[in-house]
């Protein structure tokens, strides 16, 4: 479902959108690390590919996006420490003012510039892994088959080995790609991993993304005339604090609430009693 | 007075005479498992087929009283020696068993593919293994002390929930096309 726009929130509403878009695209680079699915075929090369462009995107708009944050950071560190909150009339406070309200308009201009990448990567991801997993799980799998699949596949990972899935939030981009490489390592060694789970995860973060990217590259165009504006009286918006905020916290992890949808694994043991009446 | 005597001893002959045969097959079950399903077997096996169901429960009560990892071994021995009495078919015993005991999810079934079978009816499906984790609550972790099965069926259920959710969208997807 599309976020709704009003004049009064338009900006920080792309703030949540870019927040949004940015967590849930972040995750796909590594999601090539099930590879070694033994029965079902969830990454084929297709599907990597399309996987690794759209994490190659995905680190090309943080590596941007970092540098222009960390402008922004230094300008907002500069305009409250020179006490200009509320100092109307004062020319260095507007000037100050006026170089963040520029680097905003900045931020847009690298985000409108990576949105159009971002979106074809996105939805190239998205159509691979919806075509396998309505192939491999939706019409080659029987309910029954599924669940051993599920069982099979989960009896083995460990709760480390397991990137933080849906509902992550405020995770260092990098972090996050060493957790997906530090995942591929392991793969090698043998351990195997959820593949099903991981494939429905990042297809559906992936068409939440699609929507959102959409979304976001309709307000950039409007949020950038609203600063425009802003220039001509040299303001500096809580809406535009918020996004510099949201962004922050997504380039340098400064929250971290993970949880992650599996619990700790148990493997069957040989002394664990199976029943004849067992499935 | 012998009159009295004579109406009391009349109403009470009559009070008798009404009195019915006590329940054969109400059995309060109690104490050892083992024992219990020893007793709820031999009326079973007398004609009280029709109780399984009850008796089936008063087990499971008594277990929850008396956890133990051998519990459900004792419940699976149970449900195949009442299936050979011909109590119960064997599907019933199987159904019964993994229902409680297993983490599979017997809700979670089905020989044709899962666009066809399962999608359609994916929120009766997620109901229903919401369900069965309670007796799967009751039959793992307060009857067998087995919370490890017992956590793992309920990740179970909510991979489960996440991977239909893909699979139906990209089976819906594909039926736009």
């Amino acid at each position: 479902m599309l976020p709704r726009y009003s004049n009064s929130n338009r900006l920080s509403d792309l703030a949540c959108a870019l927040t949004l878009l940015v967590l849930l695209t972040v995750g796909a680079p590594d999601a090539s690390a099930g590879v070694s699915g033994p029965v079902v075929r969830l990454f084929p090369t297709t599907v990597l590919e399309d996987i690794r462009e759209t994490g190659q995107v995905a680190e090309e708009m943080e590596n941007n996006l970092q540098e222009v944050i960390n402008k922004l950071d230094m300008q907002q560190q500069l305009y409250t420490e020179s006490l200009c909150q509320g100092a109307d009339g004062d020319q260095g406070c507007e000037r100050i003012a006026k170089q963040l309200g520029s680097t905003y308009l900045e931020m847009l201009d690298i985000m409108s510039d990576r949105l159009p990448d971002m979106e074809r990567a996105v939805n190239n991801t998205r159509s691979s892994l919806e075509k396998r997993l309505r192939q491999e799980l939706g019409q080659r799998t029987t309910p029954t088959t599924l669940q051993n699949a599920l069982l099979g596949e989960t009896a083995s990972v460990k709760a480390e080995d397991r990137p933080a899935l849906r509902g992550r939030s405020g995770v260092r981009l990098s972090d996050r790609f060493k957790q997906y490489y530090n995942l591929v390592s392991t793969n090698r060694e043998g351990a195997s991993k959820s593949l099903a789970v991981v494939a429905s995860d990042i297809y559906l973060d992936m068409d939440e993304a699609a929507h959102l990217i959409a979304a976001t590259q309709e307000e950039i165009g409007r949020a950038a005339l609203m600063e425009q504006l802003n220039q001509s009286f040299g303001t500096i918006t809580p809406e535009m604090a918020a996004v510099v905020g949201g962004v922050k916290e997504i380039l340098f992890g400064e929250s971290m609430t993970e949880s992650p949808i599996a619990a700790p694994p148990y493997a069957i043991g040989e002394a664990d009693f199976v029943s004849p009446l067992a499935m | 007075m012998i009159r009295i005597l004579t109406s009391v001893l009349v109403v009470l002959s009559l009070a008798a005479c009404t009195t019915t045969q006590p329940d054969h097959c109400a059995v309060n079950l109690r104490g050892n498992l083992d024992s219990a399903m020893t007793t709820a077997e031999s009326k079973l096996a007398s004609g009280c087929e029709y109780h399984f169901n009850s008796y089936f429960n008063s087990l499971l009560t008594i277990a929850e009283a008396n956890p133990d990892k051998d519990n459900k071994m004792l419940f699976s021995d149970h449900l195949m020696r009442v299936n050979e009495m011909g109590v119960i078919s064997r599907r019933q015993a199987e159904g019964l068993y993994n229902r409680y005991f297993n983490v599979k999810f017997v809700s979670l079934q089905g020989d044709y593919n899962t666009c066809s079978q399962t999608c359609p009816v994916r929120t009766q499906v997620m109901s229903d293994m919401k369900a069965e984790l309670h007796d799967k609550e009751l039959g793992l972790m307060r009857a067998s002390a087995d919370a490890a099965s017992f956590y793992r069926a309920d990740t179970l259920l909510k991979e489960t929930d996440l991977v239909l959710e893909a699979t139906c969208r990209a089976c819906t997807a594909g039926q736009v096309q």
